[in-house]
């Protein structure tokens, strides 16, 4: 998957309003980000990828880089 | 010979706690984006005087109104809010409603799967003479477990309670179940304090979460992300044994009614299963996550409105706490 449409899909699917974000960007700092976007990202990585996220490694992640490195770099081009 | 469900009510206790309250209390969430997220507009609460009894014997009193209660030869109840540690609160509610003495009565406790497992205790206690005709029992309320500033699990859950009679019959109406536990998920939703194990502490500190949400171990705790995980894992996969167990394909299902855990998370479940929305049961919007009562609350709501009509199979699916599971198909 093209990065970019990684970028734009997470912030649908959690319903965030479109806004630049890269690998960098701590998903903390975006606004609106809650207990119902983590949700989310799960239920994307579980849809798109077919990987369960489990509550402790979400714990772990700040960065859209750390997620991306959850789901596997592999799927990034 | 078979058994059916022959009459279903419920009972919400009369305060409830809306959207824009949370707005205010939580300072962090607009009344709307609850409602879009977890469809959810409001939830019934109980008062602090009122108990999972009190709402059991209201609904109890609802589906017995019209009907000869010495029929009643079981009570089965289910609750994880009970009065007492001792006595049972079945033995209450049979002496409140004034039902026979020569007839059986227990607890048992379960969270979002009870009512597909008191369905099941009751079909099996007709079908080996033990009882012919069950009242069935759900009640809970949630909300005195909660911390007062826990704003996500306030958003979720609300109170209530539904009463089903399950009568003998010569034909069958409720089929084949499939039933499962796995209790590695125990600490996943929970309330550790107030038991045995650890008694309840008045002087438990409260700590706040990720979310800011605060609470005690005195109240309810729920890994939200967990959760979610165990039930897109396993929710699937019920469907499927349950199909298969009932022989049949899953466009022989008229209608689809899982526990109602939030909108989200249902919403998921149906598009990974691929149920057709006119299929499926989706309203939580002024009750909340009722828990055990959700699944009774939805067949009576659906069979009020004609949405499911005599003769309609359908497909009944509960998850959680526990880990616990079940679903079973039946036919109205």
């Amino acid at each position: 998957m093209k990065k970019r449409t990684f970028f734009e899909e997470i912030l649908e699917w959690m319903e965030i309003e479109p806004v630049d974000i890269n690998e960098d960007t701590v998903f903390r700092e975006l606004k609106d980000f809650d207990s119902m976007a983590v949700m989310s990202i799960v239920a994307y990585a579980d849809e798109k990828f077919e990987k369960t996220l489990s509550a402790e490694q979400l714990q772990g992640m700040n960065t859209v880089r750390d997620l991306m490195e959850l789901i596997g770099m592999d799927y990034f081009d | 010979m078979g058994c059916k469900i022959s009459r279903i009510e419920y009972f919400l206790p009369k305060d409830v706690l809306t959207n824009e309250e949370l707005e205010r209390s939580s300072g962090r969430w607009s009344a709307d984006k609850i409602e879009k997220k977890v469809g959810i507009r409001q939830r019934h609460i109980v008062r602090r005087d009122e108990t999972a009894l009190d709402m059991a014997y209201e609904a109890s009193i609802k589906v017995l109104q019209g009907y000869d209660k010495n029929n009643i030869d079981f009570i089965l109840l289910c609750t994880q809010s009970p009065d007492y540690f001792l006595p049972t609160s079945a033995c209450i509610l049979q002496e409140k409603l004034g039902l026979r003495t020569d007839i059986g009565a227990f607890d048992f406790n379960l969270g979002c799967s009870g009512y597909i497992y008191g369905l099941a205790a009751a079909k099996g206690f007709i079908h080996s003479g033990v009882a012919q005709t069950v009242l069935l029992v759900v009640s809970e309320t949630y909300s005195r477990f909660i911390h007062e500033k826990d704003f996500s699990n306030q958003a979720i859950f609300g109170d209530g309670s539904a009463a089903t009679i399950i009568e003998k019959d010569n034909e069958e109406f409720i089929f084949e179940f499939v039933l499962g536990t796995d209790g590695k998920g125990w600490d996943k939703l929970m309330v550790p304090y107030g038991g045995l194990r650890h008694r309840y502490d008045p002087g438990a500190e409260a700590i706040e979460d990720e979310s800011g949400n605060l609470r005690t171990p005195n109240n309810l705790y729920m890994n939200g992300t967990e959760i979610f995980n165990f039930s897109i894992d396993r929710v699937p996969r019920l469907v499927a044994q349950v199909l298969q167990k009932n022989q049949l394909p899953m466009d022989a299902i008229d209608y689809f009614i899982f526990h109602q855990a939030n909108r989200y998370m249902t919403e998921y479940l149906r598009k990974k299963i691929k149920i057709p929305e006119e299929k499926f049961f989706h309203d939580m919007l002024h009750t909340g996550n009722t828990v055990s009562a959700t699944i009774p609350i939805a067949l009576r709501e659906t069979l009020g409105q004609g949405v499911v009509k005599q003769g309609d199979r359908i497909l009944l699916c509960g998850f959680g706490v526990g880990y616990s599971w079940g679903a079973v198909v039946i036919k109205i």
